[in-house]
């Protein structure tokens, strides 16, 4: 027997609680991946029932057919384009009972375009509370459509919905209100959309005509064509939207008062309390700004533990596969190559966990909502959008991940302009860099109750905020929009944190990291070894004999040995040769060659650059913070100057505040935008900042 | 019809920018099309009334409650929802 293959989609508001639902259907079955063309994210699961098999996708949510951001656009166009991979035999739909007048729309909507359709009635617990109550029984019947109670959070009656939806698969569709009905003018326009392309009925051929602008999926002469339609019909597609709403609302609006019992009391609620304080005029912004130094305390204090664990394991494990297996070139790639490549990526995940915990709890609780609109109007001022601020907090773990965040803000200029300049949020790879030069910048003392150290290291922190907020208005002078920038959000009833949803949204994020970043991150780590390793075999011979004579001369012992000979063999190395070219361009900023080599390698991901320059300075690799830093103190140059004078290490962790040194994140510009104009840009003004602000401060400071 | 909508845009009316913190009042109209297209998919409908609770501290944001929900809005977005005062 054959398997049949069908699609159902889950679809809702923003806000009704889909995601808790999809986990509660699919568990970890699930598969992240990208709706195609954009990387926003495409949640599916495979559920098996008898002969059939059905896979369960997570549509974004979007509060109607007529979409306003990129992510309501992919949830409209899977409904409207039948050739869509995701459009879905059957729907799922999620309506939450005490929002009911709002979520109706969307159902009508897609009830309109006769879609067999099971409802999932949601958050009954908390219509209980609000002294709701809505009779499932008499929806059904005034909808037409199946109205099963359930409860996303607890998984109540999820059986019973996963079934009704797979019964829909074989059933046609029975009698439904139609709560549409469209004029005379719309029914021309239908019937010419019908001529040009396949149409469920004259609803979805309006929708067509109304979208064709945006719609991706359609053929250029096939979009001439609508557009002759419309022109040819005066459509005025605002008007009808607004005609089709009122309509509804008016058809739906008996609906909602027959069925749900309430009484709106103008007591206060939770809510209403908590935003007295948490919306304050002084103690909102203090609140807020609380919670930033608590989150940077948390990244620092909590992940120093399980960072150093996992680094001495990996450690550990190359040591140990060192000593075991035969020395040859693959055990060096194994040992030198791919551990500590994956060391690498695995080394940020307690930091990047820890920020998007905070984050994620703090977006489950409804708080990110209303920092959104404390500071939308100061982020305006700088060209971007309210929501940026999510973008740019999370910037501070990693800029992948909250580049990836941008896609909620509906206005292209206000998202490209975040995406731009995130980056220059100092994320957690710029920390082990700072930890290692600020030393040389400031010795380690006491300014009342404050360390000197620690100041600095705020800081560059600080540089890094407000060249984010300048580079802002560059953009915002500079890139020109059409698009009308809205914020109009939705700012939810607070609610404790359902921790399923924490954990699978924590799951996601930190996999996109390891798993997106960390392929780029692996893959550039064992180029960089393989240029370190190798170099012309002579030059590599000499620079071993060289080292030899040299450390015997010294008389040296053989672990110094050692120590020299890997550093000489560097300098001869490709990587050596490289930073050897890149000298001249770097040495007006007081950068030598071995600084050359480390910048080139910390392309890779910014804290390769601790582990090359202890490899160059023969430090070893076990070395902790203070002994590089003790053993970097005693290098002398040439002429007897110490290589990392004050200068040198304040235009050198400059340049690590602003330059583009990350290629994970080039790649994840580049996926966002689709073109490499705007990665190239970043790379250019980035770098190209980094530069001047380092030459200006060594060439004042020398 | 349950209720009618105005696109006219009536200067004399009075928008969500001029109302008080913690004052009520009805909608009656909207003056641009395409934000009440929106505003009125996220609940915001004639006939309904709505609650100023706060403006945002930096000013620029007005925080609303329709029945038992909360929007927040820009200015250009809150002077286009016309108003009368809740009798």
């Amino acid at each position: 027997m054959s398997v049949q293959k069908y699609k159902i989609a889950l679809l809702g508001n923003p806000n009704a609680g889909k995601s808790s639902l999809f986990n509660q259907l699919t568990g970890l079955r699930q598969k992240v991946g990208n709706f195609p063309g954009v990387t926003v994210e495409r949640k599916s699961g495979i559920i098996k029932d008898n002969a059939i098999d059905v896979e369960i996708i997570d549509l974004p949510g979007t509060y109607s057919l007529y979409p306003t951001s990129l992510d309501e656009r992919i949830a409209v166009h899977a409904l409207i384009d039948s050739k869509n991979r995701d459009f879905p035999d059957a729907i799922i739909y999620i309506l939450d009972v005490t929002h009911l007048e709002r979520h109706l729309l969307l159902l009508t909507q897609i009830s309109d375009l006769q879609f067999p359709i099971v409802v999932g009635l949601n958050m009954n617990d908390i219509a209980e509370q609000q002294n709701m109550y809505c009779d499932e029984k008499l929806l059904s019947q005034a909808l037409g459509i199946e109205v099963i109670k359930i409860n996303g959070r607890t998984g109540e009656n999820m059986a019973m919905l996963k079934s009704k939806a797979i019964d829909l698969l074989q059933q046609p569709i029975s009698n439904r209100q139609v709560f549409y009905t469209i004029n005379e003018q719309e029914k021309n326009i239908a019937k010419d959309v019908a001529l040009l392309l396949p149409v469920r009925n004259e609803y979805h051929a309006l929708l067509l005509a109304h979208h064709v602008k945006r719609s991706t999926f359609l053929e250029q002469n096939i979009k001439q064509q609508l557009l002759q339609i419309n022109a040819k019909h005066q459509f005025n597609p605002i008007n009808n939207q607004l005609d089709e709403i009122m309509q509804r609302y008016n058809a739906f609006v008996p609906i909602v008062n027959k069925v749900l019992k309430r009484s709106f009391d103008n007591a206060k609620t939770l809510t209403d309390k908590i935003d007295r304080i948490v919306t304050n005029n002084y103690f909102g912004p203090i609140l807020f700004f609380g919670l930033m130094l608590f989150v940077f305390q948390a990244i620092f204090a909590w992940s120093a533990f399980p960072m150093d664990w996992i680094d001495l394991q990996f450690a550990n494990i190359a040591a140990s596969l060192q000593a075991s297996l035969p020395d040859n070139l693959f055990t060096r790639l194994l040992t030198e190559g791919i551990i500590p490549g994956i060391s690498g990526v695995l080394v940020f995940v307690p930091q990047i966990t820890i920020l998007f915990l905070i984050i994620t709890v703090l977006e489950e609780v409804g708080y990110m909502a209303r920092a959104v609109y404390m500071f939308d109007h100061i982020m305006q001022k700088f060209g971007l959008n309210g929501r940026s601020i999510v973008s740019l907090i999370s910037g501070g773990a990693c800029a992948i991940p909250a580049i990836m965040s941008t896609r909620t803000i509906s206005n292209w200029k206000e998202r490209l302009t975040t995406i731009m300049v995130t980056p220059l949020i100092s994320c957690s790879a710029r920390i082990p860099v700072y930890a290692v030069l600020i030393g040389f910048i400031v010795p380690s003392y006491k300014l009342g109750i404050f360390n000197a150290q620690g100041l600095v290291f705020m800081a560059l922190y600080l540089i890094g905020i407000v060249s984010a907020l300048i580079a802002s208005l560059v953009f915002k002078k500079v890139l020109k929009s059409t698009d009308v920038s809205f914020l109009m959000l939705e700012l939810p009833a607070y609610r404790k944190p359902h921790w399923k949803n924490v954990f699978f949204t924590l799951y996601e994020k930190v996999s996109s990291f390891v798993f997106g970043a960390g392929k780029i991150i692996l893959i550039v780590s064992i180029i960089l070894w393989f240029l370190a390793s190798f170099g012309p075999s002579t030059a590599m011979k000499t620079a071993e004999n060289t080292a030899i004579i040299e450390s015997s001369l010294m008389q040296a012992d053989s672990a110094t040995t050692q120590l020299h000979i890997a550093s000489r063999k560097l300098e001869a190395s490709y990587a050596g040769h490289l930073g050897k070219c890149l000298a001249p361009i770097i040495q007006p900023l007081g950068f030598d060659w071995k600084i050359g080599i480390a910048l080139i390698t910390s392309f890779a991901a910014r804290e390769v650059f601790v582990g090359t320059i202890s490899t160059l300075y023969s430090i070893g690799k076990d070395a902790d913070n203070l002994t590089i830093k003790q053993k970097l103190q005693q290098e002398k140059n040439a002429d007897g100057q110490p290589v990392f004078s004050m200068a040198v290490a304040l235009s050198l962790v400059l340049f690590y505040v602003f330059a583009m040194q990350c290629m994970s994140t080039l790649a994840a510009v580049y996926r966002e935008t689709k073109s490499w104009k705007w990665p190239a840009i970043q790379f250019a003004y980035m770098t190209g900042t980094a530069y001047l602000v380092s030459l200006l401060v060594y060439q004042f400071l020398k | 019809m349950l209720f009618g909508i105005n696109l006219n845009n009536l200067t004399d009316k009075k928008n969500i920018t001029q109302l008080q913190i913690g004052e009520s009042a009805l909608i009656t109209a909207f003056a641009d099309g395409q934000i009440a297209a929106k505003l009125m998919a996220m609940g915001l409908l004639p006939g309904t009334t709505l609650a100023l609770l706060h403006k945002a501290p930096f000013g620029g944001a007005y925080y609303i409650k329709i029945n038992n929900h909360y929007l927040a809005l820009r200015v250009n977005e809150a002077k286009n929802v016309l108003i009368t005062s809740a009798s």
